[in-house]
């Protein structure tokens, strides 16, 4: 097994999805806002830059839609098409709380699926887009994996940075004092409609672009990589590194990643083999789930549950 | 229009199994107050266990649907009583959140040991009836019955047993419930045990008129869950109708739009009614 390789493998991807763990820690943690529809910005992201920088179609094609522009419009494009969703998403379902909320991000997102699923006319269906256009990646020699990895650490770090900003203002004590208490913080003043829907739509930013990223890198969109696996695979990440702090979300999702590629490099004889290590490597996310969910600290909770 | 009436009743028994499938989630909804994700995985479980017992070992079908749906009860229970007892009190969101986790558990046990493929049950091929040109088989009839008996005998057993009374009290109010001598634990305890049975039961009708594939659980419980909100989390008789609307919202709908659509009628009807009349049909205030 290729330790360099995996490491890469683990870094880039654990980059890259730390920015959606990073943009749900501030939905969920800071915001009290359960989205389990995390995977559509995702999506729209990378379908937003796939048809910017796709070519215009020919002879098999069904999309409609390829503007072959460059690859900065297509990356800019995937953070405006996020937060479009988020708009139109965020605008009406925000008014609702708790699982209620919970379940229409989760239909919004299987929507959106459905519709890249079964619209020719978007990305070519179930097939999906292939050969997406790869900026020219061999900064100072690296190589395009160095790139590509170094590419997804600085997503990483700068939405990060942002989110930091965001919750260091008196703006993000604004937010906590949201999530504590709707009414009174609606007593001293705050706009609470306002607040919850500028977080959903800021957040969704950033994950857009993670979608860009993850397009380039894959070089493929289509319906079947992203399922709703990648919320519940977000979720997870952020329980498991321990909620509202920036580190565990990080945490967590790195040590996700490095968990599942570790089971992907394992080299195995048989197709049943590789089958039962897939379905173990299942078993054993979700008991780790339950179980942190079960014996972590949960003070916040516990409040919540009572008022509820 | 033979056709349009086709697709009607078509509908009418995906209605039904829809109902089988939401019953049993609605009353966990309803007692243990929380969205159990991992409901649908049970009607894997179900499904495949009387999948092994049929076609592996060679039983009759009924006695090994029989064995499946009980297998599943016990099994249900067992995880309400391992898992969602201990971490009741922190809350729903919590509970709806480790849910996932359980269906990850039961999704990845049922692919390690079925495996991938397309799977049927060893049961004589399904015998088609026509009335006025519209196609019904007798398998069909089958869910549509026990879908019917399953509303009749929930009622009857909610309103005149005691140990339905006892749930109805305590899906009310838990604590009064507790304080006029009802076990919530024996209560509780018995919710897991029929909502799982009937998760079972649903399994095994999903079993019986469709092919069975280890991810077909997960596609249920986008169904049970717009099924669930049409009717209003929690409640039960609202389930019987808001099921039919539901199947036959989504088998009409192949008439006019492509079939591949046809799971996103399920989803716009979440989002309509969660928008517009969050209470659902029964009209119960949400709680």
């Amino acid at each position: 097994m290729n330790v360099e390789q995996l490491l890469l493998t683990v870094l880039t991807y654990g980059c890259l999805f730390s920015v959606l763990t990073l943009s749900l820690n501030l939905q969920y943690a800071r915001g009290g806002m359960i989205n389990f529809g995390t995977v559509a910005y995702f999506a729209a992201g990378a379908y937003a830059y796939a048809i910017f920088t796709q070519d215009p179609p020919s002879g098999l094609d069904q999309y409609m839609f390829g503007f072959g522009a460059p690859w900065w419009v297509g990356f800019l494009a995937a953070g405006v098409a996020s937060l479009i969703f988020a708009v139109v998403t965020g605008w009406p379902t925000l008014r609702l709380r708790g699982e209620y909320l919970a379940l229409t991000t989760f239909a919004f997102a299987e929507v959106l699926h459905s519709f890249l699923l079964n619209e020719r006319r978007i990305g070519n269906g179930s097939v999906g887009l292939s050969n997406i256009e790869r900026p020219e990646m061999n900064w100072m020699g690296l190589g395009e994996n160095y790139t590509f990895a170094l590419s997804a650490i600085l997503l990483m770090g700068l939405t990060m940075l942002l989110y930091r900003r965001i919750l260091a203002a008196p703006y993000g004590r604004a937010i906590d004092a949201v999530r504590d208490d709707e009414v009174a913080a609606e007593a001293v003043g705050k706009d609470i409609k306002r607040l919850r829907f500028e977080v959903f739509v800021v957040s969704a930013v950033p994950i857009g672009f993670a979608g860009a990223l993850y397009a380039m890198i894959t070089t493929l969109v289509s319906p079947d990589l992203f399922t709703a696996e990648i919320t519940f695979f977000v979720w997870i990440a952020l329980v498991l590194g321990g909620e509202r702090t920036i580190v565990g979300a990080i945490l967590g999702t790195m040590a996700l990643v490095t968990f599942e590629e570790v089971v992907r490099s394992m080299h195995f004889e048989t197709v049943r083999a590789a089958e039962i290590a897939a379905s173990t490597e299942e078993i054993l996310t979700g008991v780790i789930f339950i179980m942190i969910l079960r014996w972590q600290p949960f003070e916040k909770f516990g409040r919540k549950g009572e008022r509820a | 229009m033979t056709l349009l009436a086709q697709y009607f009743v078509t509908g009418i028994v995906t209605g039904c199994f829809l109902i089988l499938a939401t019953i049993g989630f609605s009353l966990t909804r309803r007692v243990e107050g929380f969205l159990n994700i991992a409901h649908a995985e049970l009607l894997g479980v179900s499904a495949f266990t009387t999948w092994g017992l049929n076609v592996g070992l060679g039983w009759p079908f009924i006695p090994s649907a029989l064995v499946g749906i009980v297998f599943t009860a016990f099994l249900g229970l067992f995880i309400g009583r391992v898992v969602y007892d201990p971490i009741r009190r922190l809350g729903p969101a919590v509970l709806l959140i480790s849910s996932v986790g359980v269906a990850y558990v039961i999704g990845g046990a049922v692919d390690g040991v079925i495996g991938t493929g397309i799977r049927t049950l060893d049961i004589p091929l399904a015998t088609t009836y026509r009335f006025w040109g519209v196609r019904i088989t007798d398998y069909q009839m089958i869910v549509v019955a026990l879908a019917a008996l399953t509303g009749v005998s929930l009622a009857l057993f909610l309103n005149k047993t005691k140990t339905g009374l006892a749930i109805r009290a305590m899906s009310a109010n838990p604590e009064l419930a507790a304080s006029r001598g009802i076990d919530v634990r024996q209560t509780s305890r018995a919710t897991w045990l029929i909502a799982s049975g009937l998760a079972g039961l649903a399994g095994v009708m999903l079993a019986m008129i469709a092919t069975l594939s280890t991810d077909i659980a997960f596609r249920q419980i986008l169904q049970i869950l717009a099924v669930a909100i049409l009717a209003g989390l929690g409640s039960l008789y609202s389930v019987l109708l808001s099921g039919l609307i539901v199947g036959i919202a989504m088998d009409m709908s192949v008439y006019w739009i492509p079939a591949g659509y046809r799971p996103l009628i399920a989803f716009a009807v979440v989002i309509i009614v969660l928008l517009f009349r969050p209470q659902g049909l029964s009209g119960r205030k949400p709680s």
